[in-house]
């Protein structure tokens, strides 16, 4: 993981360089690599793909604008997510009230098959293959649906560490907290999320009764 | 198992491989004694394992597209906005200079009036006193030496003429003749009981002179003549010449202005204040004159008459369109 980090930052330290210096097509390169990453993690945050891409472009514009004034204390990499999160956990505090509701009022039907496969998942009795979660769409929808239901510092947290596969520095860096707050924060998210789950479960089985 | 807040932490940390080995050593010798603590450790095993195994969006295809339209898009909104601000701040300093320009300008031209009013040089003198012309107040000229005294301006005076006489009737006539040769026109208001008649003219100087050179020949026969002589709008106590003469009387006011009338009149009151007091009615008459200072003695029988070379001298031609207020009063002595 490090290895590909130190790889990335090298590749992009020369890339910002040119694109400081007025090279298009560097920045170019820079958006290429990095847009379906961003446009990943702001819609896991958001849930909505229009959104995130709006939100993901609106990233890229603001880096370009910027992109004179990065100093290069952070790397571009966390710079660039950095500016994605803001910009996303903005949108989601001003659509908060919008998106819960459009959860709620959602009457999500799930097939016999994602449920159980959920039930094994918090049964604790053995672990999950991802391939199976993966091949699941119904799995995937309530997943993301839990994801959503999580207050937005931890939704951010969660989806940078176990989606975007940061670690627990550069997300501190990202959401510029101490690196105790991540662990704090990272911790009580997986556990507010089992419990979303655990709840989502218990109302699918009084709705088949 | 209840969720335990740093052993949450601890267990998180081990399953994204975030603790040091020591740490990791603990947690797995804690998993190996406490089944609920392993159980605790695939809860969020599997949590991290669901959201990790979420199919990963790829961004849409025209994204780098639509990335070039919105920084162009925004790229000409900024260089409007900016040429317009430009545009309105040029507009702003133009005019901003032009109304300082303009505001210097008035004020350079009204410093420049008011100091050419101090300080401009008369028509063809440089430092020379300033006087009015009596025919015309509002032009100025300078003095010349040797000239007759002026002032700036004559304000005109109002006098009255108390005339004594037995013969009330003939002089009357006398009076109303002179002032209709003269053309002249008079108030006349008449007290027969008190023996009174009082006529009231307004005139320039020269009228004034006329109907006063008119009346010579009768004004030896008048018991007595006095002048009352005061200028208008002054607080100043009026001149009285008591056993004035008719030339006495032109001569004042055929003087230039009304300060030297009254100055005229004043020298007229003291020598024939003398004259009254002197014996044998002789009067030594003194009177200034710059030119020359010669004195003529005149003796009289029972009025004091004057002759002033001087003065004659001096005197101009009446002059001046200010108007002279004169009431004559016959006194009827019985």
């Amino acid at each position: 993981m490090y290895l590909r980090a130190a790889s990335i930052n090298i590749d992009d330290s020369v890339l910002v360089q040119k694109s400081q210096s007025g090279d298009v097509v560097a920045m170019e390169r820079l958006i290429i690599k990095y847009q379906n990453r961003i446009f990943n993690v702001v819609l896991k945050m958001c849930g909505n793909s229009d959104d995130a891409a709006e939100l993901t472009q609106e990233t890229f514009v603001k880096v370009i604008e910027s992109i004179e004034k990065f100093k290069g204390r952070s790397s571009f990499y966390t710079w660039l997510f950095r500016i994605a999160v803001n910009l996303t956990l903005n949108y989601c505090q001003r659509h908060a009230r919008t998106a819960t509701r459009s959860l709620d009022a959602e009457d999500m039907e799930h097939d016999g098959a994602a449920d159980q496969v959920l039930r094994d998942l918090l049964s604790d009795e053995r672990a999950v293959d991802p391939a199976t979660v993966a091949q699941s769409r119904e799995l995937c929808d309530l997943a993301m649906d839990a994801l959503l239901k999580l207050e937005e510092p931890q939704r951010a947290v969660i989806v940078l560490r176990d989606i975007e596969d940061m670690n627990y520095t550069e997300i501190a860096d990202v959401l510029n907290i101490e690196l105790g707050t991540v662990r704090s924060r990272l911790s009580r998210a997986r556990s507010n999320l089992r419990e979303i789950l655990e709840a989502m479960i218990n109302e699918g089985e009084s709705k088949h009764r | 198992m209840k969720a335990n807040p740093n052993i949450d932490e601890l267990l998180c940390g081990f399953v994204d491989g975030e603790l040091p080995a020591r740490q990791q050593t603990e947690v797995q010798r804690m998993v190996a004694r406490d089944p609920e603590i392993g159980r605790r450790l695939r809860q969020l095993q599997n949590c991290k394992t669901l959201v990790s195994a979420l199919p990963r969006a790829e961004a849409p295809g025209e994204l780098l597209e639509q990335i070039k339209l919105a920084v162009e898009r925004k790229t000409l909104l900024e260089e409007q906005a900016a040429t317009g601000v430009h545009a309105a701040g040029v507009i702003y300093l133009l005019a901003r200079r032009f109304v300082a320009a303009a505001a210097m300008i008035a004020l350079l031209g009204v410093l420049g009036f008011v100091v050419y009013q101090i300080v401009a040089p008369v028509p063809g003198t440089d430092s020379q006193p300033l006087v009015a012309r009596p025919d015309s107040p509002s032009r100025v000229e300078p003095i010349q030496p040797g000239s007759a005294p002026a002032v700036v301006a004559d304000s005109g005076f109002s006098g009255r003429l108390e005339i004594r006489t037995a013969t009330l009737a003939q002089a009357d006539a006398v009076l109303k003749r002179a002032v209709g040769q003269n053309g002249l026109s008079a108030l006349a208001v008449s007290d027969d009981a008190a023996g009174i008649r009082t006529y009231k003219l307004v005139s320039n100087r020269q009228g004034v002179s006329r109907l006063i050179t008119s009346l010579e020949s009768i004004w030896q026969s008048f018991d007595g003549v006095t002048l009352h002589i005061e200028e208008p709008g002054q607080f100043a106590s009026p001149v009285t010449v008591t056993a004035v003469t008719p030339e006495q009387v032109t001569s004042i006011v055929a003087r230039e202005n009304t300060a030297a009338s009254i100055e005229t009149a004043r020298d007229y009151a003291v020598t024939n204040a003398m004259a009254q007091r002197m014996p044998g009615r002789e009067v030594l008459a003194i009177v200034d004159n710059d030119a020359a200072g010669v004195q003529d003695l005149v003796t009289i029988d029972d009025k004091v008459w004057i002759t002033e070379t001087q003065i004659e001298t001096t005197l101009t031609p009446p002059q001046g369109e200010a108007n002279v207020s004169l009431t004559i009063v016959l006194l009827h002595t019985r």
